[in-house]
């Protein structure tokens, strides 16, 4: 029975090395005339070949797409309306992640609503600092954009991964809960018990 | 094993919250003063087992422990597992709040029916019957909560079959662990803390009574 209670053991450790969450990150953003977005597990496993559905704010379906083996999708949007963005990988796993009306009119190429226009027309106004092809006229406005997004990309990445990890911090806080909610209910039992007693 | 929000109707997760509410008041009845810090530290167990991942395929599942926490504690399971889930949904994001209850019916409910069909088994005399209850226990309640995830996609529109083979396939090493843990920790109460097991205790109890 030693030996089993040790093989448990071992295989238990054996799996905390290659611990990973199961939980699902997906984000959007807009990148050029697409959007883009990726779609993966907590543990930096990228989900390959996932179906994901478009809607609209609505629910109205406004089409769908696949992921690529890095778990990388894009997105041509059409309307300047939110996108929902929405993965089903089964066994109650969902994913769901949005893009407001704002964000997708900033898309190159989409037929603006007037409204969007103005808000991003307004945007500029709001922050006086020259604009960057102002400062490198050598450079291509659409070319720094893509740039800027091919360098953010991993910082992203890095990001989603870091709000996923649970640190000791959080399992001591949490156990620390469980200690205070227990002695709370034991506090009370045992006054309900006293009380009872010099009755 | 956690059901996400969204994945679920609203009626299923009316529902669920209304049976977990249920079995809550019941398990709060039957939470005595001695068996409070027998519960904390199974909930506490719980909450950090779910941190061991075990990866499958493309997912990955965690261990549950929930056949260990319904021996002990029987009904009392249901407030000691609900509170482990409700922080592992405001901790790490496990599940979500509004599944709460559906994930707590679904966890919890095998660990008290466990506890039921194991009462007998674990009051055995002999270590090794006592072992073999206990390695059905903590393998039963995986499958059952596997069955009872499946069911409740399934009234939310997915296929039965289809989404049970899958969880429950995936759970296959889950049941497999838990079952060796649970058996594993019955021989060492067996061994020295007999009173442990609740439904061991009360046994005890009652030959005392008939004595």
């Amino acid at each position: 029975m030693h030996k089993l209670l040790s093989l448990a053991l071992v295989a238990l450790f054996l799996m905390t090395s290659t611990a990973s969450a199961h939980k699902i990150i997906m984000a959007v953003y807009q990148s050029g005339d697409l959007i883009e977005g990726e779609l993966g597990f907590s543990s930096g496993d990228m989900a390959v070949d996932q179906r994901i559905e478009v809607f609209d704010e609505n629910g109205n379906k406004l089409g769908e797409t696949k992921t690529d083996e890095d778990g990388f999708f894009t997105f041509q949007p059409t309307q300047a309306t939110a996108h929902i963005f929405r993965a089903d990988l089964g066994a109650g796993h969902v994913a769901e992640t949005s893009m407001s009306a704002l964000e997708v009119a900033k898309v190159e190429g989409l037929v603006q609503p007037a409204a969007a226009k103005t808000a991003i027309a307004s945007a500029p106004a709001q922050m006086p600092s020259p604009s960057p092809a102002a400062q490198y006229p050598s450079m291509d406005q659409a070319a720094l954009a893509k740039m800027i997004r091919d360098e953010l990309r991993p910082l992203r990445r890095e990001i989603a991964a870091y709000k996923e990890k649970n640190d000791l911090q959080t399992i001591l806080g949490g156990i620390g809960y469980i200690v205070g909610i227990f002695g709370f209910a034991m506090y009370m039992a045992a006054r309900k018990k006293l009380k009872e007693a010099t009755k | 094993m956690h059901i996400v929000d969204g994945a679920l109707s609203t009626d299923v997760v009316i529902g669920g919250t209304v049976l977990a509410a249920a079995g809550l008041s019941l398990g709060l009845k039957k939470l005595d003063v001695e068996r409070i810090p027998a519960a904390g530290v199974l909930s506490a167990t719980f909450f950090i087992a779910s941190l061991i991942h075990v990866p499958i395929g493309p997912s990955s599942v965690h261990l549950i422990l929930n056949g260990m926490a319904g021996l002990i504690l029987g009904w009392a399971a249901f407030p000691a597992l609900f509170i482990g889930l409700l922080l592992q949904a405001v901790f790490f994001g496990f599940g979500g709040i509004t599944v709460l209850g559906v994930n707590t019916v679904a966890i919890a409910l095998p660990a008290v029916l466990v506890s039921y069909v194991c009462r007998y088994g674990l009051a055995h005399r002999s270590t090794k019957v006592a072992a073999a209850w206990g390695i059905f226990g903590g393998t039963l309640a995986i499958a059952l909560t596997t069955v009872f995830v499946a069911f409740a996609l399934m009234l939310s529109g997915e296929e039965f079959f289809a989404a049970a083979k899958l969880v429950f396939f995936a759970h296959m090493p889950v049941m497999a662990i838990e079952g060796l843990l649970t058996g594993a920790a019955v021989v060492l109460a067996h061994r020295v803390k007999p009173e442990l097991f609740h439904v061991l205790t009360d046994d005890v109890l009652k030959g005392a009574q008939n004595a």
